[in-house]
């Protein structure tokens, strides 16, 4: 498996030899930032097209397909489109915390995305408390959903923002318990170990068969509401609610829920296909070796981003079969059946590990 | 002067201004922001000291869980402006005023008193290799020597009797 | 008894999830019916059924249906259908109502039908037709009936149609089925 660490340190030493020390730790900051945000707008832009062409392919429809060809710049041009549209400032509203909400969720939303091993060895945020550290920065975006409500002086948005406050507060248990059980199999919170633990001995949705399956299916519900997505997108219902928390933003501010929007469900399918299905870890089927060999040489990052896609498909095809719940369904669900269930899931779990019983 | 120093002080710039906004600002739900930035700082000096867990413990159970309920409760009893007008009588400004330098002072003794800022500067802050979170785990949840499992079992109940009391004071009767 | 109810609840709910899945997953792999009309405009073919505007059929020999009853003018709603029809004296001295001009406002159509379904001769009826933009609505009224048409004699006008098997008998279906039509709303009213 090639090690992408090799080309960070070139760069570190070579950056090394040119400046002192604390320029070179910024400047590789700075070049680390800006790959963020460029993976950040190009995931952006690809899931919208994404979203869209699979919502139509669903519908029995063809979806975009008039600018370029299959309809391929359609997003580029609603990017442009956002960027030049006017922000309106709202009266009797505290401004400050109207303009910085957005900030707060997308800052959230990047620091998660930050999370994110992408090969062996480039993990950008990646500590020995690496999965506690998502569910903290994943924690900030409701901050600025509720900022965001409160903000706008209006009250279809401030009770837009409590339930989607609400809506995330409570699919966070069921997300953080559902973690803390695949901890218990890999025995590690960093996701670098995690994957390199998944390289080693197979993927974790193989080695906690039963326990892990489930968790698996309990992530993709509870990762679909944290995201506001799927059958639990409140904010989205303008016909029946109007769009919730964000109904009074326009321009790019609107643009920084949407792309947070669009990120998060990025980041909950590449945390699943992390800590589920192997990361950047190949697919090795044992006694198959000429097999195995094969799959290895195929890049890590190229397997992180095809698990990832892949679990994103799973998200859309939920999101597009289901009708939307009402608020207290929703909060019924998580508080009577998912969270029971993860907490039934993070025992059986325990007793696997501790009687040997994973493979 | 290192790059860990810089970081340091821009760090407790932003964390001394942020709680200067804090107390001042009139409008509440601003005051809850503001102390959300403060507690970021705060993460970001366990961060910059290496204690990743603690980090991590400050942004989640601070910033996503007291700051959230904080503005969830400011949501739900609203009725903000009316409190501006709530002035402190002068009895109230002095013996608040004298609080207040009477904890600096014993902040400032007992910081200058363990010579906290020279041993600092000498030892230039290392980042040794993080504290697994093993440890961490099996020290809270130890019986033996240098255990914390008592001081960790009596915390949960005392939460569990916050919880028993927020149910009894919100029941309808 | 609540206990079985909240386990059997949350299997069947899982397997009602299953069951929507699989017909999304069907639909997503099946051909798309979208038109994508300025394209495939030669090709393009309306579904029967579509009202695109009102025509009134001629034959090979310049002969409509059309008796000049006046009832779809009655029928319309919406006034949008004139005829003219004048009296002439046939061979026979028997004197005999005749088409002048059927004029259809396209841009008062409201598209109901209950012309053709008043029609005793099945002499109107809606063509698929769609591009009906025109930057004037003058030219929205139009005249059905073509210059120098005539009614079709009864007798005559089956005969010809019937050796020409194929064009026929398409005609001939729809006016049974339009005939079928017209008997139920006579037995409804």
């Amino acid at each position: 498996m090639f090690d992408f660490s090799i080309v960070t340190e070139w760069i570190n030493n070579l950056l090394l030899t040119l400046m002192p020390q604390w320029a070179a730790t910024l400047v590789e900051c700075v070049l680390v930032a800006l790959a963020i945000i460029t993976l950040y707008a190009v995931f952006a832009i690809i899931l919208i097209y994404m979203e869209r062409k699979i919502c139509a392919f669903f519908q029995c429809r063809l979806g975009p397909n008039r600018v370029g060809k299959w309809g391929s710049i359609q997003v580029l041009a609603d990017v442009l489109k956002m960027m030049t549209k006017e922000i309106i400032d709202m009266k009797n509203v505290d401004r400050l915390l109207h303009k910085m909400a957005p900030f707060l969720v997308i800052v959230a939303s990047m620091l998660t995305f930050s999370c994110l091993p992408w090969n062996k060895g480039a993990g950008i945020i990646d500590f020995n408390v690496g999965v506690f550290f998502f569910l903290a920065a994943g924690s900030i975006g409701v901050v600025g959903i509720l900022l965001a409500g409160w903000s706008s002086n209006n009250k279809y948005a401030l009770i837009g923002a409590m339930r989607s406050g609400a809506q995330i507060i409570s699919y966070e248990v069921s997300i953080g318990l559902v973690m803390l059980t695949m901890i218990v199999l890999t025995g590690t919170m960093s996701f670098s170990e995690i994957c390199q633990q998944q390289a080693d001995y197979g993927w974790n949705i193989f080695r906690g068969h039963i326990p892990a399956l489930l968790a698996f299916i309990v992530y993709l519900i509870a990762g679909n509401a944290e995201c506001n997505r799927g059958p639990f997108d409140m904010p989205e219902a303008e016909s029946e609610l109007t769009a919730g928390y964000h109904v009074e933003y326009s321009g790019m501010h609107f643009g920084f829920y949407y792309l947070a929007e669009y990120l998060n469900l990025f980041i909950c399918a590449g945390i699943a296909s992390t800590i589920f299905l192997g990361g950047w870890a190949p697919l090795h089927i044992v006694g198959l070796d000429a097999f195995n060999q094969v799959m290895d040489y195929i890049p890590g990052a190229v397997w992180m981003i095809g698990k990832t896609f892949f679990v994103v498909f799973l998200l859309m095809w939920i999101r597009w079969t289901f009708p939307r719940l009402r608020i207290d369904q929703l909060l019924t669900l998580e508080w009577k059946y998912l969270m029971p269930l993860s907490l039934v899931l993070l025992v059986l779990m325990a007793v696997c590990v501790s009687t040997g019983l994973t493979l | 002067m290192n790059t860990e120093s810089i970081v340091f002080i821009v760090l407790a710039f932003f964390v001394a201004l942020f709680s200067v906004l804090s107390v001042t600002t009139k409008r509440i739900i601003r005051a809850a922001t503001y102390l959300l930035f403060v507690l970021f700082g705060t993460a970001g000096l366990y961060f910059l000291l290496g204690y990743t867990f603690l980090g991590a413990v400050q942004i989640m159970v601070y910033a996503g869980g007291i700051v959230v309920l904080y503005i969830f409760a400011i949501m739900l009893t609203g009725k903000t402006d009316k409190s501006k007008q709530y002035t402190l009588s002068l009895g109230k400004r002095a013996a608040a005023l004298l609080a207040a330098l009477i904890g600096a002072g014993l902040l400032m003794f007992v910081i200058i008193s363990h010579q906290f800022v020279s041993k600092a500067l000498d030892a230039n802050i290392t980042n040794e290799a993080a504290l697994p979170i093993s440890v961490i785990g099996s020290t809270l949840l130890n019986a033996g020597e240098g255990g914390n499992l008592l001081p960790f079992e009596a915390v949960s109940v005392l939460l569990l009797a916050c919880i028993i009391g927020g149910l009894i004071i919100a029941r309808k009767r | 008894m609540s206990n079985n109810n909240y386990f059997s609840g949350l299997f069947c709910g899982v397997r009602s999830l299953f069951t929507g899945l699989s017909v999304t997953i069907k639909e997503f792999f099946t051909p798309k019916i979208t038109e994508q009309y300025p394209e495939n405009r030669k090709e393009l073919k309306m579904f029967d059924r579509f009202r695109g505007r009102l025509i009134m059929p001629h034959n090979e020999n310049n002969e409509h249906k059309c008796i000049g009853c006046g009832l779809c003018q009655t029928a319309c709603p919406n006034g949008s259908i004139k005829v003219t029809t004048e009296m002439l004296e046939t061979e026979e001295g028997k004197k005999k109502r005749s088409l002048v001009s059927y004029q259809y406002d396209l841009g008062c159509c409201m598209f109901c039908e209950l012309c053709i379904t008043a029609c005793p001769q099945n002499a109107i009826e809606f063509c698929t037709d769609f591009e009906n933009a025109v930057f004037d609505r003058t030219k929205l009224v139009q005249q059905l009936n073509k210059p120098g048409s005539k009614v079709a004699e009864k007798k005559p006008a089956v005969k010809p149609a019937a050796p020409a098997a194929t064009p026929a008998a398409k005609p001939q279906t729809t006016d049974a089925k339009s005939e079928a039509s017209n008997l139920e709303t006579n037995s409804a009213v």
